[in-house]
């Protein structure tokens, strides 16, 4: 695969916002001059990529949004086995030479959820403020380990007692200076701020991998 | 390279690696049909032995271990030629779209981390010569022919590499049927252990199979398949 293709993954515990995150970001790197593809990895295949079809209707083309099967098991297909990740994000590019961003959305899982390395470049995990406040200071791989943490659904916050400033707090000091970026992806609240983070992430590693 | 010594220690390590269910082939990925036959609601906990037994039988022996065992002897001489007129063939014999990319995405896949893998080992340049061919898609690149290629080079006898090859989708099938609550963690042992007599079987007969006879007939199967790859809903790749 190119090394000018961009490969981000986006993991994190069900119903935090993975899917609208994704259909959020999906304008936000083409109004930068970027042609994405979508892969999802649902626990059921097809769920997540109807979504994401219907939502960017006549903003992305719906062939360009493909399902892949998990076996039951969305971070074996993401972490352990991305084989048939691997296989689909090279059909994608082949039918489309002209994508240069995929997008690869695990099933909702655990807080364990982590990506191969070789599946994506840039690793982004997605919690929400109604799993509590105490979700970041629980830690687990996908909090410490991501490469960018995403506290979504920051304007339900008050409706589900939940402090942002303590689950905000207590996610830097876990991550130990690794980036936290809070959104609100239906409205679009730090989604700019979660791109830009992605490609100044995406722009370190190939510095060190080129140093 | 040769298909006649015995099985040494090295080799038994390769079967051991390559049949690993943690060998990263795309097989967690795939239930061999039998999340079909359970949404169609032909197969409860009762008969899930048969269903394997069956499709070791039927489909798996005649197919994938037959092609593996011609492949095998092509790949010991390095006929490439007759290596590839074999993919295509295995490639032609599999009726369901999903059954094709199951074994196509697996099959690339594998080449590229074999490649990789052996490389600067015995058999590394033979897999490398294989593995160029599958990525310039100059061969569809089913997983079994790859796998065959992996085993001729490294030296694996070929009855070994058969029987490892029909262990590995026998444990992906059990592990695919403990996800769909068809079995637990102890009924997947003994079907496993109930299961062998029948791979020494399948594969004594893949290892005497010519070519010409790759493929099984399994309409039954073939029918669950085209429903499953059309099924709303679906866990499994296949």
């Amino acid at each position: 695969m190119s090394d000018n293709v961009l490969r981000v993954g986006i993991g994190g515990p069900v119903g935090t916002g993975k899917t609208s995150l994704t259909e959020a970001l999906v304008p936000i790197f083409m109004a930068a001059g970027r042609t994405p593809g979508v892969i999802t990895n649902d626990i059921y295949t097809q769920e997540d990529a109807r979504h994401v079809r219907r939502e960017l209707a006549g903003i992305i083309d719906p062939e360009r949004v493909v399902g892949v099967e998990t076996g039951a098991c969305p971070h074996t297909a993401v972490r352990d086995d991305p084989t048939m990740n691997l296989a689909a994000g090279e059909e994608m590019l082949e039918r489309f030479p002209d994508i240069d961003t995929l997008i690869y959305e695990s099933g909702g899982d655990n807080l364990t959820l982590t990506f191969s390395p070789s599946l994506a470049d840039v690793f982004v995990f997605v919690l929400d403020t109604s799993n509590g406040e105490k979700m970041p200071r629980k830690g687990g791989p996908g909090i410490t380990e991501s490469d960018i943490l995403v506290i979504n659904k920051v304007d339900i916050a008050q409706y589900v007692r939940t402090d942002l400033g303590v689950m905000e707090r207590d996610a830097h000091a876990v991550r130990k200076g690794k980036p936290v970026v809070l959104t609100n992806s239906l409205d679009g609240t730090g989604v700019q701020e979660l791109f830009d983070t992605i490609m100044a992430r995406w722009q370190l590693s190939r510095g060190e991998i080129v140093a | 390279m040769s298909t006649t010594e015995g099985a040494g220690v090295a080799q038994l390590l390769v079967s051991l690696q390559l049949s690993d269910s943690a060998f990263p082939s795309g097989f967690y990925a795939m239930s061999h049909g039998l999340e079909g036959f359970l949404q169609r609601g032909v197969v409860d906990r009762d008969t899930v032995f048969e269903l394997l037994d069956d499709m070791l039988v039927q489909t798996v022996g005649p197919g994938d271990a037959t092609a593996l065992a011609r492949a095998h002897g092509f790949a010991a001489r390095r006929e490439w030629d007759e290596v590839a007129e074999l993919d295509r063939q295995l490639f032609a014999s599999k009726l369901s779209s999903e059954l094709r990319v199951a074994s196509t995405r697996s099959g690339r896949q594998l080449a590229d981390i074999a490649g990789e893998t052996f490389a600067g080992t015995r058999g590394g340049d033979d897999i490398a010569t294989w593995a160029q061919r599958v990525k310039a898609r100059q061969t569809p690149g089913c997983q079994a022919i790859v796998t065959g290629v992996c085993y001729a080079a490294t030296g694996v006898p070929m009855t070994q590499a058969v029987v490892s090859d029909l262990f590995a989708f026998a444990v992906s099938f059990a592990g695919a049927a403990l996800r769909l609550r068809l079995t637990d963690h102890r009924t997947t042992q003994v079907l496993l252990r109930r299961i062998q007599p029948t791979i020494e079987a399948v594969a004594a007969d893949a290892v005497a199979r010519p070519a010409a006879d790759i493929g099984g007939f399994t309409p039954v199967g073939d029918i669950m398949s085209a429903a499953h790859e059309r099924a709303d809903a679906r866990l499994f790749t296949s």
